[in-house]
């Protein structure tokens, strides 16, 4: 399991309305970095993914296509998918793009079910010159508004567009869909590189902005949760399942009864997955989850109880500092 | 007469050509129509040979269906588990199953028939909303095998049912509630699946996709036998990426002398570039043969009403529901209509909601201020939820639409119930509003999404019954049988820019016939979809259906 965890493949999606620059910041990646990417990509926008840059990371471009009968993703996607999974050599990355009318979580949820690959990122791309109006467009408005629904993070494109108080206001209308989500402003020369690692791949759990002035600490509220012992996997379905709304996030290390190694349990929304631990996080016996909410979230003993039906036995334990800081290593909340 | 040709008498010929509209006598050269009439215009003059093997029959033009699907072909290698009875391929009447034990019993058989114990065993055409709204949960698959995988596709294509192996195998198990894994009343997944997350991965490890599978001859073949055995001799495959191979298998199918259905693939428009597709088409056009016709393109905007990713105007779905998928975004469409439109290509474009049908119209107008294209006849396909008002924008925009009567029957109540309420239920696939707005229309199986049959679903637009035998608009938006007739022949071959050579038998077109034991005009429309069909006449060769 650890060598099989060690080996999975990031997965990061980026979504978007048309026209925001998913493109454009693909090339970007493909440019400033030097891994080994496989790029899916909607090949038909007004900016196509540079065949250049792809041969330059002697990596894979593949196009999406809708084979399905009628609607939706088919065949073609998943067939796509499948072989750059079955590569050779495995990838360094991989990086979808999700169509501009397309749910960007619909698709990362595949690097959650997929045991050979971790979900990295869920980037979306927001024209700031257009998208508070596109956000109440009477066509699009829910399609776009559900990009941002579980996305992890923001990129507030094309600011060099606006003045200061448009760039605020656009911000602010992102922001109040999403008050616990980092955003990015940036431009088509200033675009971030791809988060990446261990390390960056929790950020989506937290709000910690690298190159973000705004301090939204005070918008979210955290909740930590520490036990000794085990939980009942299907009365921890029922506890996952009675959380309130207000927590976004929760994830975190715990063992589940009758499994030999510890999961690592990760929660968006309503949707969680468990998956073995990574090894760096094996070391410990106990729970360790921690969670992100608004500034609603119940208080933490209503959510300790919640959790605590579901464990087999219960024991408060009091953590050494040494603890704390390891255990904020591998987390980095 | 020249010396090749052959009269075939019928009791009847029904024509569907206005200017005459019925005949016993029909003359064939060459796989074309000579001339029609009767015994003193066609034999007594020209003393030409009479084929009266038709003498008891009444021949109709070959039906035309201008919205169907390959994977009709390629559903039928596998076992079907629908709840409606349907015609295989081979001509075998296959019961369709009222309940969980009929479809576990079938399963059963079919996997005890199986001789590879590792293979995966797939099933089609599942619909809980026809058998009481029961699931089909892993434990019922479990009855079928606890080591050999299972999965069973529902009719929607969408939405899947597997045994717990697969669960198992695939870690969907016990670890996972993201969307796409549903779970039942224990907690615990419940065997169904959906979404494309979950379908990766039980693909991923059954190994095989049946959905994407390379199209084989035999799929073509079984296409085309399903064709004859309802009187089908022009068909659709209404949106295909036309991958090498696919083409490939489609030029070889149509040079057989033996093959005896007329393709018109549709190239899907996502699966190419606008300037890539204006080319493929180009070339593609300049392979065709007299029963391989590319040349029209399909763009999808939107999702299905009864699975609720139609895009609806407002006061959108009845129970509520949140309004549905955009597949194009409506300020992308008009730059594709138009690449398409400025060439010269004909579109078929899917809009089922009436949302997706006005940012459709809108494209379509647009394209025509940009570039007047005189007899273009871009088609709406499905168009369901219509109303008078775009119909008369429709037509003053020379636009066809094909209206997919088969909902009618097969979800007309949950459009009354749950999705669009009784008013817009009751003009739903408003073929009466056509008709007098005077919009050319076909009407349409979207095979295998419902069964592929014309005299069918001219039943549901003459009958507009449900299956719970609600009427639905009858007295304003049904079609008497001869409209309807019109609207699986001549009408269809027009949406497909096909008329000048099927549609109707008449002098110059092509012999293509379905061969009925009786005549529809005669019967009581109620018995329309009853009428045996004996075979079909495909460019004057004759094609008995197969019967098991
Ligand atoms: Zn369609
Ligand atoms: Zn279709």
């Amino acid at each position: 399991m650890t060598a099989a965890s060690s080996a999975k493949i990031p997965v990061t999606v980026v979504g978007g309305f048309l026209g925001a620059g998913k493109t454009t910041y693909l090339n970007h990646l493909l440019r400033t970095g030097s891994a080994r990417y496989a790029v899916l990509v909607n090949d038909f926008g007004a900016v196509n993914i540079d065949a250049g840059l792809i041969a330059q990371h002697d990596g894979t471009t593949m196009t999406l296509t809708n084979g399905c009968v009628c609607c939706s993703i088919g065949g073609g996607f998943l067939d796509t998918l499948g072989r750059i999974l079955d590569d050779a050599i495995p990838f360094d990355h991989i990086i979808i793009e999700a169509s501009g009318v397309g749910d960007p979580w619909r698709i990362a949820e595949i690097a959650l079910v997929e045991p050979s690959l971790r979900l990295n990122a869920v980037i979306v791309v927001a024209d700031a010159s257009r998208i508070s109006k596109l956000l109440i467009d009477s066509h699009v408005g829910d399609t776009v508004r559900g990009q941002f629904d579980r996305c992890s993070l923001v990129l507030l494109n094309k600011v060099d567009l606006l003045n200061r108080t448009a760039a605020d206001a656009a911000r602010a209308t992102v922001a109040a869909l999403r008050p616990d989500i980092q955003i990015i402003e940036t431009t088509e020369d200033t675009l971030p590189v791809l988060p990446d690692g261990e390390v960056k791949a929790t950020s989506r759990f937290a709000a910690t902005a690298v190159n973000d002035s705004v301090d939204h600490e005070s918008a979210f509220h955290r909740w930590s949760y520490r036990r000794s012992g085990t939980f009942d996997r299907g009365q921890l379905t029922a506890a996952l399942a009675a959380l309130p709304p207000q927590l976004l996030r929760l994830k975190g290390q715990c063992r589940i009864a009758g499994d030999a190694s510890p999961a690592l349990l990760q929660m968006v929304g309503q949707d969680w997955a468990l998956t073995p631990a990574p090894a760096d996080m094996t070391a410990q016996n106990d729970i360790m989850l921690v969670g992100v909410g608004t500034d609603a979230l119940p208080d933490a003993a209503a959510l300790d109880a919640i959790l605590d039906g579901a464990l087999i036995q219960v024991s408060q334990t009091h953590p050494t500092t040494a603890d704390l800081n390891r255990r904020h290593a591998a987390f980095t909340l | 007469m020249s010396q090749d040709t052959i009269v075939f008498s019928a009791r009847k010929i029904v024509t569907m050509n206005p200017s005459r509209p019925s005949a016993t006598h029909v003359a064939v050269q060459n796989g074309r129509i000579v001339a029609v009439g009767s015994f003193a215009e066609i034999v007594a003059t020209s003393g030409a040979k009479v084929d009266d093997r038709f003498k008891d029959k009444v021949l109709l033009p070959g039906f035309v269906e201008g919205h169907s699907h390959i994977m009709e072909g390629m559903m039928w290698s596998l076992p079907y588990v629908g709840a409606f009875d349907r015609r295989s391929p081979e001509g075998k009447l296959v019961q369709g199953l009222p309940d969980i034990d009929a479809i576990v019993a079938r399963l059963q058989e079919a996997e005890a028939a199986m001789t590879d114990a590792e293979a995966p065993l797939f099933a089609w055409g599942f619909d809980p909303l026809h058998i009481g709204s029961v699931s089909l949960t892993r434990q019922d698959l479990d009855r079928v095998s606890t080591t050999r995988p299972i999965m069973v596709v529902h009719a929607s294509f969408h939405i899947s049912n597997v045994n717990t192996i697969v669960l198992q195998r695939a870690e969907l198990d016990r670890t996972t509630n993201i969307s796409g894994v549903v779970m039942g009343k224990d907690g615990e997944p419940s065997g169904e699946v959906q979404g494309i997350a979950a379908r990766f991965r039980v693909f991923r490890v059954l190994g095989t996709n049946p959905l994407s599978g390379n199209l084989t001859a035999d799929d073509v073949n079984r296409y085309a036998a399903s064709s004859c055995i309802q009187g089908v001799t022009t068909i659709t495959d209404l949106h295909n990426d036309l991958a090498d191979l696919t083409i490939e298998v489609y030029r070889a199918a149509s040079r057989r002398d033996d093959f005896s259905v007329r393709l018109v693939p549709a190239m899907a428009s996502v699966s190419h570039s606008p300037e890539q597709g204006v080319e493929k088409i180009k070339t593609l056009k300049a392979s065709n043969n007299d029963k391989l016709h590319y040349g029209i393109v399909k763009l999808v905007v939107d999702g299905s009403i009864q699975g609720f990713t139609a895009r609806l105007r407002w006061p959108g779905y009845h129970n509520g529901a949140p309004n549905g998928l955009w597949y194009i975004a409506p300020e992308e469409l008009p730059s594709i209509v138009a690449a398409y439109h400025n060439a010269g290509i004909q579109l078929h474009i899917h809009t089922n909601g009436d949302e997706a049908t006005e940012v459709a119209l809108d494209a379509v107008e647009a394209a025509q201020i940009a570039k007047p294209r005189p007899d273009h006849r871009h088609t709406l396909q499905h168009c369901q939820m219509a109303d008078a008002a775009q119909f008369k924008r429709m037509k003053s925009l020379g636009m066809c639409v094909n209206l997919f009567s088969n909902h009618i029957y097969y979800w007309g109540d949950s459009h009354y119930e749950l999705t669009m309420g009784p008013e817009r239920a009751n003009r739903l696939d408003a073929t009466g509003t056509a008709l007098r707005v005077g919009v050319p229309f076909a009407i349409h199986s979207d095979a295998p999404v419902t069964p592929l049959s014309p005299l069918f679903t001219a039943w549901c637009a003459v009958n507009r019954v449900s299956s719970s035998g609600r009427v639905l608009g009858k007295e304003t938006e049904a079609l008497t049988v001869e409209q309807a007739l019109a609207a699986i022949t001549i009408n269809a071959a027009y949406t497909l820019k096909l008329d000048h050579i099927v549609g109707s038998i008449e002098a110059g077109k092509y012999a293509d016939f379905a061969v009925l034991d009786e005549d529809p005009l005669e019967v009581a429309p109620e018995k329309l979809k009853d009428i045996a069909i004996w075979g079909t006449v495909v460019g004057g060769h004759v094609r008995e259906a197969p019967r098991a």
